[in-house]
Order: structure tokens, then C-alpha cells, then sequence
């Protein structure tokens, strides 16, 4: 059956669904995070805290699976790549580097943790990741065989950048996905703006861009 | 003595004037750690995206790579007849392997000792063996031209940067599905010195590859 929510097929039931909600640590958007401290802008990030509060209370609720990421690196930065780390440092505040309140996106420490309003519940898969995709260097795909997940609704931050990644990769791997517009934000509003954009084009190339709305009817939808 | 304080390495090229940083980051690059990536540059997708000029700045820049001796790696997008598309990784508009859309551009095509790559989606090392490769030949820079920019371009510089690789999009050695979606991606890319790589003119490549330490 098709729907308007999902490309190709409708999942088959439920536990064929996954809520996956990216990267939402204080590190990117919470006051005091890493973004804050390089003197940007987190109110764009912060603001779609209430909106993926909502669609997980409904996701957990239903008693679809729930996938949360963290991005960040082994304390002995072994998993951080040299560009990666050399950029991050001209931009302003390098990843591995002693901020005011810890080291930043270093596992462990208190940037790299979800913020309080989302935090992860006992049972929901936690994927700490050292890339942007959701899916390079960890077992997410495995997981999400593992547990029959075929279906996947992307938040999270920032839509340019993990979530863009991620949706693609989605994609790539087999995975149906749907990325939810009002549940994802980037720093700046134009890369955004462009982001969803491209993901929409065409009906959307690699998923479909849907919102809120839209999950809770999907979720209706499933029985 | 440090590698720093070391006189420059023959074969060493000069750093490539990009934006927002000059290429490669730490200026470290020769023919033997660098490969020239060029992606989904067939018949169909050309015609389908008007990128005429992106085929004609490319071919200039193949031919300065293949004149510093650095390796080339062509992908082209594809899938089987009969697959079907939109799904499970195949692109929605995969050309069918083997029919004239699928072929790569004559200008742009491969000769012996280039490695050819093929992936269903939109996605370069969706093709197995290109990381391998990338790995055991030493190659830790990429230069990247292809079509589209928003597609098989940007996706596949997204997974070299989580592999670690370092990057530098040739931006008009590239096109977009449109104009608009073009820019959009070379800004991401830039976004905060550089969250996927650099990017420069194919001219200042040209001129980089040109200027060899003998």
C-alpha cells in the first residue's frame, strides 16, 4: 500500500518504523555547547527541541523504535581525523579541544550528552558516531536489520549537515525514509532553506520530506 | 627533524588557492597520495543537465592530471533494465548499463590504468572497491568534478570526508540539477572553514599541477 507520507510501500507494521533523532546534544544545541561558544547562533536548533519532544512522546507512545546518534570522538581522538579536527580549529574551537565546560564532541563529556528535554529512555538505541552519517563506522545498519526496521523518520540536527548525510545514506542502504521539515534545523537559515529544498526535489530522490503532521497520520495510518 | 622542517618532497605540489582554504589543509600533496575523482560525467546526464561547459573545464583538468601522472577514477551511475528504481539504493533515474546515456561523455572517457566504477545509487563508494583501492594505493586527497552537483557529487565527498579523506571540489568542473542547487551545495561544503572540503576553479588546479617540485 502506498501513503503519502512514505516513499514506495507503507511499512508493514509498526515495529518496522523507527523514530531516529539526530544528534540533538548540547554541543550543537544548547547554551554553553560548542556551537554557542564559537559565537553562533543555537536558537534555530534549540527551537525544534519542543517540536521532536512531541513526535517522540507520540513514537513512544506507539511503541515504534527509537534510534538517538550523538556525533563525537574517542577521548584519545583516535577516531578524529586530522582535516577534520585542523578545520574546526582555524574556524575557531577545534572537536577534541578543551572548551569552558569540557572537551568539545569528545565522548563523555557534558557537550556531547542529548539535552535533558530529549533524552534517551530505557530500551532506545543509542549510536555514538564519529562521522556525519548516522551510518558510517557504526552499527547502526546492523541494528536496524536486527530489529526489522525497514522504515525510517529523520529529526535532528542540523538538516545540512548529519541529517542530510544520514537521509542520504538512508537511502543508499535500502532504508524508506521520511524527514520531518519542522523537526530539523540547521545553524543558518539559507543552508536550511537549501537543504530542504534539494530533498524535496523531484518528490524527493533518496525519501520524502514530510513533517509532524504528517508522521502522526503515518503512525495513525499503521493501526 | 620534524616532517614540518623537511625540504619539500620531489614530486610535492604547491597548495591550490581554494575557498575557504587553500588545498589540501595541511599542504601536503603529490601524484602519489592524490587521485582525480570524476563522477557520473555520461552521455545522458550531461545532455539531461546542459553541462556542456562543466564536460569542457573538466577535460582540461583531466588532461593536467594525467600530465602530473595522478591517478583517475571515473563513476558512472547505473543499474540493470529491469531493477527497479527509486528503491532499496537504485537511483530513480539510473541509466540503464550499457545503453548510450550510460556511457561516459568521449572527452572525459577512460583509458588503461584508470579505474572505472560502478554504483546503482547516488554514491561513490557504494561501488566496493573504491575505498579499498583508495587505501592501499596511499591516496588521502581527492579532487572531485562530476554531474550532478547536488547528487552523486556532494554525497560522494560526504562519505570521503567521514573516511577521513581530504577534498577539494572543482566547482566549474561540476553542475547541478539546477544553478541554485549548485551554489547551495558549494556553500554547505564551505560551511565553517570547510565541513566537506574546499572548493576552487578548475584554472587554479590547473596552475597548481603544473608547478611540480622536480
Amino acid at each position: 500500500m502506498t501513503s503519502p507520507f512514505w516513499p514506495g510501500a507503507a511499512p508493514k507494521s509498526r515495529g518496522a518504523v523507527a523514530l531516529v533523532v539526530i544528534d540533538m546534544q548540547v554541543d550543537f544545541c544548547a547554551p554553553g555547547g560548542w556551537i554557542d561558544q564559537l559565537g553562533e547562533d543555537v536558537s534555530a536548533t534549540r527551537a525544534v527541541i519542543p517540536a521532536i519532544a512531541r513526535v517522540l512522546g507520540a513514537a513512544r507512545e506507539a511503541g515504534i523504535h527509537v534510534v538517538h546518534t550523538r556525533e563525537g570522538h574517542q577521548p584519545d581522538l583516535s577516531d578524529l581525523p586530522a582535516n577534520k579536527q585542523w578545520r574546526t580549529r582555524v574556524h575557531g574551537l577545534g572537536i577534541g579541544d578543551a572548551g569552558r565546560d569540557g572537551r568539545i564532541l569528545v565522548r563523555g563529556e557534558p557537550g556531547f550528552e542529548i539535552v535533558p528535554e530529549l533524552a534517551p529512555v530505557a530500551g532506545e538505541l543509542v549510536i555514538d558516531k564519529p562521522g556525519k552519517s548516522g551510518f558510517h563506522a557504526t552499527t547502526l545498519e546492523d541494528d536496524l536489520h536486527r530489529l526489522g526496521v525497514t522504515h525510517l523518520v529523520i529529526t535532528g540536527v542540523t538538516s545540512d549537515c548529519c541529517v542530510q548525510s544520514t537521509f542520504r545514506d538512508a537511502f543508499e542502504r535500502g532504508f524508506a525514509a521520511a524527514v520531518l521539515e519542522d523537526c530539523t534545523a540547521a545553524v543558518e537559515l539559507p543552508n536550511h532553506a537549501a537543504t530542504i529544498e534539494i530533498l524535496k526535489a523531484d518528490g524527493g530522490r533518496w525519501g520524502r520530506v514530510s513533517d509532524t503532521r504528517g508522521f502522526l497520520a503515518a503512525l495513525e495510518a499503521l493501526g | 627533524m620534524t616532517d614540518l622542517e623537511a625540504p619539500a618532497r620531489a614530486g610535492a605540489l604547491p597548495p591550490v588557492d581554494a575557498a575557504p582554504y587553500a588545498f589540501p589543509f595541511d599542504g601536503r600533496w603529490s601524484a602519489a597520495d592524490t587521485a582525480l575523482l570524476l563522477l557520473g560525467f555520461q552521455a545522458g546526464a550531461v545532455q539531461a543537465l546542459n553541462a556542456g561547459d562543466a564536460v569542457t573545464v573538466a577535460t582540461d583538468l583531466l588532461a593536467a592530471a594525467r600530465r602530473a601522472g595522478i591517478a583517475v577514477i571515473h563513476v558512472r551511475r547505473g543499474a540493470a533494465e529491469g531493477a527497479a528504481r527509486g528503491v532499496a539504493g537504485v537511483a530513480p533515474d539510473a541509466p540503464v548499463t550499457g545503453s548510450p546515456a550510460w556511457a561516459l561523455v568521449p572527452a572525459l572517457a577512460a583509458r588503461e590504468g584508470d579505474l572505472v566504477l560502478d554504483v546503482p545509487g547516488d554514491q561513490a563508494f557504494r561501488a566496493p572497491a573504491l575505498e579499498g583501492v583508495l587505501t592501499t594505493s596511499g591516496i588521502r586527497n581527492l579532487i572531485v568534478a562530476g554531474l550532478p552537483t547536488d547528487g552523486l557529487v556532494h554525497a560522494s565527498m560526504r562519505a570521503a570526508n567521514d573516511r577521513g579523506l581530504e577534498c577539494l571540489v572543482v566547482a566549474d568542473a561540476s553542475a547541478g540539477t539546477t544553478p541554485a542547487r549548485h551554489a547551495a551545495q558549494l556553500r554547505i561544503t564551505t560551511f565553517g572553514n570547510g565541513l566537506f572540503g574546499t572548493v576552487a576553479p578548475a584554472a587554479a588546479v590547473i596552475a597548481a599541477l603544473s608547478r611540480t617540485t622536480p
